[in-house]
């Protein structure tokens, strides 16, 4: 469904786009991560045709440089910030609809399948980040878009609001539709993603599915072993033998290393060497360390 | 080109203009002196000027000062605002083209603008109905087209301005600057240049029509006075060089040219050039 082919885009000598290439099937959610600056956002706007790049990129097979207009109409596109028109949420909605061909009675049934059905002749001023993040998404859904392009949707969104957001983004998905969206969250990707990609100084790192991801990257996980007080010198120097980094110490035991393909190893080490496990638990790995981790090591 | 999105775009941008209460303002203050001048210039004939001619030689002024202003600033923050606040990205993610946005931009502000320049000659020109009439109307209505011709002129300079300014204030502040350029310093710099370097008439002649103000202040006297001395050595020599109707010809046509150039090359500045700002 869409296609990015060597695609560079420079702003003067910064390359933030940098020979990158994946592909995003149809019914497809990818999900495209990295930290600020790496390059996502400005990609998203290559896809938009908003940007001039080298490379190419279709949307179901049109040429996004040759025909933007075509292209941009098989989009439907979610800002990180949306901006609005001073204009009423229902007028704001309706000049979208008539822009995008909606038929007469989408405006309507969009703003009552987002909630704001009962705030429609507010002011875009009057909305606060969550309605308007939602009014953007009703936007966007508009004519029935065979892809949806997400920037960080959820970003100024509170718990609350940001699950019932990827609720409507995964109904959405579910209908068979194509999903690009970046993201800054682990758990948004793993509740919506089939694959990701992750960008790092405008460059490709990775590209797989998220369940690889962490594992991929060789990222280690830590772990906390509670090994009483009395052993916690000899658990350390079991672990530090069998080639386990310790990390730190707290009061009742120790913090670990471990590798995410082997997360049993300290238990097994120190119960070969007669130490009690009072207790263990591992640490997920978050993302902020999976976009330290990327592009390091070869990665 | 899709004329909806066009359509669409212009009625937008409309309806904001109509809303934007600088142009409320604007548009109020300036009927509101050209029905205060009308009563100044009431009473018996000035100057060999009497009803609808007077009225159109004492608003000469008055549009000189408000409508390129008016069109300049306008015209200025057009763009320059949406792309500041991120709606213009926001709309160019939307299926339209750059000349659907641009095209529809410019008519939805011309409008508008037009609107307030007839407002004040209408209500102007019904006051000297009331009062009897009198006067040459075709003059007066002259003058109302060429101050129309004025405000799209400096329109299309106004968005110039907007497609190369990143901030509107900063569209604003050179806008103005254009502002004194045309219309205050025009005159002087036109006087100035000419005793410095000693021109001849016709090269103050030149001078004087690239200047749009000057082009409407001299069409404008031109069709109201008989007595086109009254424009100095500039008026006689366009008189005796070009024919009456031959310099009112000359005149709109610089006039449009105003309007043309500075619209076509915004007009590719913005769609072909590609600003990455967007």
């Amino acid at each position: 469904m869409i296609e990015i082919k060597n695609v560079t885009k420079s702003f003067g000598s910064l390359k933030a786009v940098d020979s990158v290439s994946f592909g995003v099937k149809s019914g497809e959610a990818l999900a495209l991560l990295g930290s600020n600056g790496a390059g996502k956002s400005t990609l998203i706007k290559c896809i938009l045709g908003l940007l001039d790049y080298k490379g190419e990129i279709t949307v179901n097979g049109v040429d996004v440089r040759k025909h933007p207009k075509q292209a941009r109409a098989q989009v439907g596109y979610l800002p990180q910030e949306p901006v609005f028109y001073d204009m009423k949420t229902r007028d704001i909605i309706a000049f979208f609809a008539r822009i995008r061909k909606a038929q007469k009675d989408e405006p309507g049934s969009l703003l009552e399948k987002v909630g704001l059905a009962g705030h429609a002749d507010k002011y875009a001023s009057e909305l606060s980040g969550g309605m308007r993040q939602r009014l953007s998404f009703a936007v966007a859904l508009l004519s029935g878009p065979e892809v949806l392009l997400l920037d960080e949707p959820t970003s100024n969104l509170d718990a609350r609001a940001r699950g019932e957001f990827l609720s409507l983004v995964r109904e959405y998905k579910d209908g068979g539709k194509t999903v690009l969206f970046s993201s800054h969250r682990l758990d948004e990707v793993d509740y919506l993603a089939d694959s990701v990609v992750l960008m790092r100084e405008g460059k490709l790192v990775y590209e797989d599915g998220p369940e690889n991801l962490k594992k991929s990257l060789g990222l280690k996980l830590r772990a906390r072993i509670n090994t009483g007080k009395e052993r916690i010198d000899d658990a350390a120097a079991a672990l530090s033998r069998a080639g386990i980094t310790v990390h730190g110490r707290n009061g009742l035991g120790i913090v670990v290393e471990v590798g995410a393909e082997d997360r049993m190893k300290p238990v097994r080490e120190l119960l070969a060497c007669d130490i009690p496990v009072l207790d263990y638990s591992v640490e997920e790995a978050s993302m902020e360390r999976i976009l330290e981790g990327a592009g390091t090591d070869g990665h | 080109m899709d004329i909806n999105n066009v359509l669409l775009i212009t009625g937008k941008d409309m309806r904001e203009s109509l809303k934007n209460r600088w142009f409320v303002l604007y548009t109020v203050s300036f009927s509101v002196l050209a029905m205060l001048i009308l009563m100044a210039a009431s009473g018996a004939e000035i100057a060999g000027f009497s009803g609808y001619g007077r009225t159109a030689a004492s608003l000469i002024n008055l549009v000189l000062l408000f409508v390129p202003l008016i069109a300049l600033v306008t015209g200025a923050i057009s763009i320059s605002n949406e792309r500041e606040n991120g709606t213009l990205q926001y709309l160019l993610s939307q299926p339209v083209t750059k000349s659907e946005v641009f095209i529809g931009k410019f008519i939805g502000v011309l409008i508008p603008v037009l609107f307030s320049i007839s407002l004040g000659f209408g209500l102007a020109g019904i006051g000297v109905a009331l009062k009897g009439g009198g006067g040459n109307i075709w003059a007066y209505l002259f003058t109302a087209f060429m101050s129309g011709l004025l405000a799209a002129a400096l329109l299309s300079v106004g968005f110039v301005v907007s497609v190369y300014s990143g901030k509107a204030s900063k569209a604003i502040g050179i806008a103005v600057f254009l502002w004194l350029v045309f219309i205050i310093l025009g005159d002087l710099g036109i006087m100035g240049t000419a005793a410095v370097m000693d021109l001849g008439i016709e090269q103050v002649f030149v001078l004087a029509v690239l200047n749009p103000a000057e082009v409407f202040k001299i069409a404008s006297v031109l069709v109201l006075s008989p007595r086109f001395e009254i424009l100095g050595p500039v008026g006689v020599y366009a008189v005796r060089t070009f024919g009456r109707e031959g310099i009112i010809f000359l005149l709109i046509s610089v006039m449009a040219a105003w309007t043309v150039v500075p619209f076509i090359f915004a007009y590719l500045s913005f769609g072909v050039l590609r600003r990455e700002e967007l």
